[in-house]
Formats: structure tokens, sequence, C-alpha cells
């Protein structure tokens, strides 16, 4: 793969997700911003981000999967004013702190949060 | 007795935030309704288990759709008034019936159930439906984006398309609202992210059960103004003054 598919691959990708984490190398976490700078300089670093981005992961095990989408969430929802901005039809109202507690212990609530953005990270490095 | 084509009933309950569903619904029924349509729509006290009820037996519509808490087992309407659960002797108001229930975690067991008394078609959710309340109730297409992807399929219906058709276009929508946040008009919101997020879950989680050839309604026919109509008026007016001189 060459840099350029890299290039096309971050080109992809919408802006709003640019800036979150995605890819984890040496235990480090990267966002596909970051990750077009390492390769584009040809950093050791960036070789290894190729390499994932080549072979379609973000991480190699299903903690990792698991840790990313966490941050990912934390990233977005730790910014948000603190009001109830998130509902449910069975009743269930979140503050962005509340839902990010939900997460951050596992609860049904958090883990479907977690589950659907493994699936967009998935769609990502599919490159779709 | 057998339901009957063309006729809606819509439950729209406001209390507990669910007229952020409710509004939209109501203006999904105004943009997409048809002509020969027998709608009912009960908003906010009046979708109260009884008058669901009521409504129910002697409307026989064929089409049931409602907003609402839910749970696995249980479908609620005005103020969290149980109408309906996956054991009641209710399941059978439903029978030959089109029912799609805005409600969340209802096609878990609910939804099953509600196919096993003989309705045609469920269209539900098996987990969490998410919504955002970050602004007043129809205020904002962030508020409403997430309903007027779910209600497409009522919006398809009332237009006359069958409930596979009516399944097709609501995952259309979603799709289209998705897009709308992620690279559209919406992508600079604030919350476009958690927008498409929430789309993402609700789209994942809906679910189609029976059958989806069945069509409650009839297409929208749209009648041309004939090119000869001022030529039918004047002729009718000219009729009328000849009986009128004729028989003086």
């Amino acid at each position: 793969m060459t840099k350029q598919v890299v290039t096309n691959w971050y080109n992809r990708i919408p802006d709003m997700e640019k800036d979150l984490a995605l890819l984890i190398v040496d235990g480090n976490a990267y966002t596909p911003r970051m990750a077009l700078s390492e390769v584009t300089r040809g950093t050791p670093l960036g070789n290894k981000l190729q390499n994932l981005i080549e072979t379609k992961k973000f991480g190699t095990t299903y903690e990792q999967e698991q840790l990313l989408a966490k941050i990912r969430l934390k990233q977005v929802l730790e910014t948000k004013p603190e009001k109830p901005m998130f509902a449910t039809l069975s009743g269930k109202v979140f503050t962005p702190s509340q839902l990010l507690k939900e997460i951050e212990t596992n609860t049904s609530i958090g883990q479907q949060w977690v589950n659907e953005e493994i699936k967009r990270m998935k769609a990502i490095m599919q490159g779709t | 007795m057998p339901a009957i084509q063309n006729v809606f009933l819509f439950i729209a309950p406001m209390g507990h935030y669910l007229n952020y569903g409710s509004v939209v619904l109501h203006d999904i029924i105004s943009a997409n309704r048809q002509a020969g349509q027998i709608i009912t729509e009960l908003i906010g006290d009046a979708a109260n288990p009884e008058k669901t009820e009521e409504q129910l037996k002697t409307l026989q519509p064929k089409v049931f759709s409602a907003v609402g808490h839910g749970n696995s087992t249980t479908y609620t309407v005005e103020s969290t008034a149980k109408f309906v659960d996956a054991e009641s002797p209710k399941l059978e108001l439903f029978k030959d019936k089109i029912v799609s229930l805005t409600s969340c975690l209802t096609a878990i067991e609910l939804g099953p159930a509600i196919i096993d008394a003989g309705a045609l078609v469920f269209m539900g959710y098996k987990d969490e439906f998410w919504f955002y309340i970050g602004d007043e109730a129809g205020t904002t297409h962030a508020v409403q984006s997430p309903f007027l992807a779910t209600f497409q399929f009522e919006a398809s219906l009332l237009r006359g398309k069958t409930t596979g058709e009516a399944r097709k276009d609501q995952l259309a929508k979603y799709d289209e609202e998705i897009q709308y946040w992620t690279v559209g008009a919406g992508k600079d919101h604030p919350e476009s992210l958690e927008l498409t997020r929430i789309l993402e879950i609700n789209k994942s989680v809906s679910t189609f059960l029976g059958e989806p050839d069945v069509a409650p309604s009839l297409p929208s026919i749209t009648m041309p103004i004939s090119p000869m109509l001022p030529w039918a008026i004047s002729l009718l007016a000219l009729s009328a003054m000849i009986y009128r001189e004729a028989t003086k």
C-alpha cells in the first residue's frame, strides 16, 4: 500500500471522526489525523500504523476494541455541557456524564453504545 | 371482525418526553394522509388505556401505530399506564392488523406475541430506542431526526405502499438522516456525532416481523384537472339557464 492509499483512506473519514482515537500501537492510541502525519513523515511509528491500516485492524484483541470504543466515546461526551441530552423510550434520561458512566461501568445501556462504536470503527477501517 | 382497509389509529402520548416523538408523528400524518383514509389520533390524555382499547374495538384499524415507553414484554401509553403485555388477552385486538410500536425493547417478547396473536406485521425495537432532548420538542432537526427515520414506515403506509416497501423506505430514511449528520448540512452541529450514533443504534435494533406484502391503504391517486373542466362548467351553467327559461 502506498502513502497515497493511506491519504485516500483518511480523506474518506468524516471530519468529525478524524480526531477520535482509532488505532493502537505499543499500547498507545492514535487518531486518523496522527496516523496520516506519521505515515506522511515516514517514521517507524508511521510504518506500524500503515500496517494496521493495510490489514484493516485498529487493535489486536477484544479488550483493545472495547477500550478504543470507550476512549472515543469519552472524547466525545466529556466536553459536553451537563444537561439532559439523551433519552430512551424506556423512560431513561441521561446527561453526557451520566451516559459516560454507563459506558465506563459496562451496563447494558453503555454496552449498546460501545458495540455501535466498534461497528463504526470497523466500517472506518474498511473504508466504508 | 376483520381489520378495515384505509383505517388508521395512532396513539400519541405527550408526557415523560414522549412529546418528542408524538409531535413528529402528528406532522408525518398531516403531510402524508390521503383522501379517503379514516385517521384517528389519540393525543396526550386521550392516549389512555381505556380509550385506546375502545378505539381499537370500534374502528378495527388496519394500522395501529403507537408511541410509548416500553420494555421487553409491555407497551405503555400516557402517564406510562400499561396498555398491553405479552400475556394479555388484549393481544387478540391486534389480529389481522399492522402494528407499529415506537417503543423500547418490545420486539423481544411483546412483538412476537402480537404476531402469534394473529397480527400481520409487527414493527418495533429489540433494544433501547434513543433520541436527543437537547432542544425543546419539535423545534429542531436534531430532536426530530430519530423520529423522522422511524416514522418513515408510517409515512409510506399512508402513501399506499406495502409493509415491505415501507420497511425499505424506513431503512433508507435512517441512512439519509445519518448522512445528514455525518457529511451533510448537519455535520457541524455540536452533537452531530452523538446524533449519528443514535440513528445507527436505532437502525440496528429496529425489527420487522411478519408479512412484507400487506398494503393497508390504496396508493395515492392524483386527479389531474381535466382540460375539459372549464367547458363542462360552462355547459352546466348554460344548461341551468335553459332550464330556468323553459320552466318560467
